[in-house]
């Protein structure tokens, strides 16, 4: 078959055994790859029903038809497992040669499960899978457990590995691979628990493509748009640069999202940011748009050669969200988080939330107050190092409001217990739609709704039930995109992205597939992801946003409200026009 | 009629401005006034009273807008920025 090995390798860490599966067409044609396998292969190892730290949970690296072809971003893994944060599917996504590396051992995907009696490095050489000690590593940072592989096994093997925070099970622990993160819902805490502390990956199986001649004409014209206007933003000031923005909008998430904007924002600018700094541009493997901006920590003078890549996410929930204004506390915080293996999103969320706590008195913590530059940075080190806030601050901003009671559970901010990303759903209010009904939680990856708020489509801050179908479009847009898997950062330079999705999908493949049938496809992958999560006990009423959210403006823009039924209007005509039922059930056919 | 004008993103990067002021009543005409004494914002961003892809306009912070026609009001304030706001 064109464009995959038709297989996956099943590997119970218990007992070392390895069983390669195979794969039909028809199954990877109905979910691609990616988070749509990802989901498929979890329903089929019954995941949902399981703890997912617990040594029957599967955990899989999925790959797609597109890795390895010249198709630009496409060098991408998913990382799909129950989420130890929500108890729901999670996929997280993360870039670069562990794709390639991965995709080449001859495997669509590695799934592994059980769990090793001692901490072990798995390594994937070709077609064969074993186990090997792994104490040595244990304890180590992302970065020098990756560098001491690198040195023990040479540079043709791959790693994803986890830090200190996977080892400890922190809930949202991620997977790193080269200073990337599967990031978000903690599937660094499931591989920790699996006692996996990396995967090294090494191969020489290659996919034949359907119409190479073709499909090398696509690729060329794909990277040649890829350097254009729409990707502008992304290569020359990064992500970061959302924050003026966003600020300016009054839908910066700050101080615990108590107000959507922050007074000392132009210093966080990544404009500010490259003052005095060493400022450097780097890509994934495979990627012609290059958005990762790196700055350096310390200043010129002090001669530092640490680098940190500064996304707005991290930047957001390190900075203003926890009242932090100062961009060297953001920097070492962000590094920390790399370097620990924590997602950045959760850890500011966590905190922020716990700062609120702190200052009301709910929390035996002077220290930690919104604004304190070292309480932020001693708060990242308790979590990973496991003191006894620590470890409460390990659980996430849901399971810690549910310890504290007082009805914290009003202002923790996040959705089936993932927090909220940096888009205020006040003022964003399809995107509020979106984190609602996200099947991992609060997820601005799953669904791009904040897209229909920055248009003329709505008014972002009276958003009504006709925002659903805009909502669902956006949402289908990210399932194959995540399944095909592309880079989110080129979908601006796609004029029919269904028809030509599907086009690099036939040249790859040699199926005969349209816009329609992606559509259907998307369809399909949220259907699973919501069969899974029925599965795994969702109800109804999680598909809603704290409290607060519901019940106070924000303090900066009395305009920015939203009521519970409103959401549940939006939430309803969502299910609505997902086909499920009024309060989101799959209908029984 | 003068509109005050707040730049974002890339467009501030091809301004050199995080700040300005252009004339005229309608988006179109305050984008042609931009385009002639902002020359490589007009290159990346401004295309014939248009925004180009990838590109859009906020009026006091209330509404987005595209359409040249778009009537504006003394005291009106544009905000310019990459229209892709992900990340």
């Amino acid at each position: 078959m064109f464009g995959y090995h038709s297989n996956y390798l099943r590997i119970d860490v218990t007992t070392g055994e390895t069983r390669r599966v195979a794969l039909d067409a028809l199954t990877l044609r109905a979910y691609v790859g990616g988070s749509g396998l990802g989901v498929k292969l979890l329903l089929d190892e019954s995941a949902a029903e399981v703890d997912p730290l617990s040594p029957e949970a599967a955990l899989a690296f999925v790959f797609s038809p597109l890795v390895g072809s010249p198709l630009t971003t496409s060098a991408k893994f998913a990382v799909v497992s129950k989420s130890p944060l929500t108890k729901r599917i999670n996929d997280s996504l993360a870039s670069s040669s562990f794709a390639i590396a991965g995709k080449k051992t001859g495997h669509d995907a590695l799934l592994i499960v059980g769990r090793a009696p001692e901490p072990s490095l798995l390594l994937i050489d070709d077609r064969r899978a074993w186990l090997q000690p792994a104490r040595d590593l244990w304890g180590l940072t992302n970065e020098k457990a990756q560098a001491r592989l690198r040195e023990t096994l040479g540079p043709e093997f791959q790693f994803a590995t986890i830090g200190p925070a996977g080892e400890r099970q922190v809930r949202y622990a991620t997977i790193s691979h080269d200073g990337r993160h599967a990031g978000r819902g903690g599937s660094g805490a499931v591989l920790g628990s699996k006692n996996i502390k990396a995967i090294a990956v090494r191969g020489s199986q290659h996919c034949e493509w359907a119409e190479p001649t073709a499909l090398a004409q696509l690729a060329k014209a794909l990277s040649e748009k890829s350097l254009g206007p729409a990707t502008a933003k992304y290569r020359e000031l990064g992500t970061a640069s959302n924050l003026l923005v966003f600020n300016r909008l009054k839908v910066l998430p700050t101080r615990n999202f108590q107000q959507g904007s922050f007074p000392n924002v132009e210093a966080l600018s990544p404009e500010q940011l490259g003052v005095g700094r060493e400022q450097t541009r780097t890509s994934c493997a495979a990627c012609t748009i290059g958005c990762e901006h790196l700055y350096s920590l310390g200043n010129k003078k002090s001669g530092t050669t640490a680098k940190v890549r500064l996304e707005y996410e991290n930047l957001f929930a390190l900075g203003p969200l926890c009242g932090i204004d100062d961009p060297e506390t953001v920097l070492a915080a962000s590094r920390l988080c790399d370097e620990l293996g924590l997602d950045t999103i959760s850890a500011g969320g966590t905190i922020a939330f716990a700062m609120e706590c702190a200052e009301r008195g709910y929390i035996d913590a002077p220290w930690l107050r919104f604004g304190d530059r070292p309480a932020l940075l001693r708060a990242l080190e308790e979590i990973a190092t496991g003191t006894n806030l620590g470890n409460r601050l390990a659980q996430g901003s849901r399971r810690l409001a549910q310890k504290i009671g007082h009805d914290t559970i009003a202002f923790a901010p996040q959705v089936k217990g993932l927090e909220i990303p940096g888009y205020d759903p006040r003022g964003l209010q399809t995107m509020a739609l979106g984190f609602a009904v996200g099947a991992r939680g609060a997820d601005h990856n799953r669904s791009g709704a904040y897209e229909v708020d920055f248009s003329e489509a709505v008014d972002r801050r009276n958003v009504g039930p006709e925002a659903a179908l805009l909502a669902v479009e956006t949402e289908d847009k990210a399932a194959i995109m995540d399944s095909l898997i592309l880079c989110k950062f080129l979908r601006g330079v796609f004029v029919d992205y269904f028809g030509e999705s599907a086009e690099m999908l036939r040249l790859v493949t040699g199926w005969d597939v349209n816009a329609d049938e992606l559509r259907n496809t998307a369809q399909r992958i949220v259907d699973a992801k919501k069969e899974f999560n029925i599965r795994a006990g969702w109800t109804p009423a999680e598909d809603t946003l704290p409290e607060r959210m519901l019940s106070q403006p924000l303090l900066d823009d009395a305009k920015a409200q939203l009521s519970p039924e409103r959401l549940q209007t939006l939430v309803e005509a969502y299910n609505l026009a997902r086909g499920w039922t009024r309060d989101g059930f799959l209908e029984e056919d | 009629m003068l509109i005050q004008v707040e730049l974002f993103g890339i467009p501030r990067a091809r301004a050199g401005v995080e700040k300005t002021t252009a004339s005229g009543d309608c988006l179109g005409d305050v984008l042609a006034d931009l385009a002639t004494r902002f020359p490589d914002l007009a290159e990346t961003c401004i295309e014939d009273r248009h925004l180009r892809t990838g590109y859009t306009a906020n009026l006091c912070g209330e509404r987005f807008v595209t359409d040249p026609e778009t009537t504006l009001r003394e005291g009106d304030l544009l905000l310019l920025l990459n229209l892709d706001a992900g990340g």
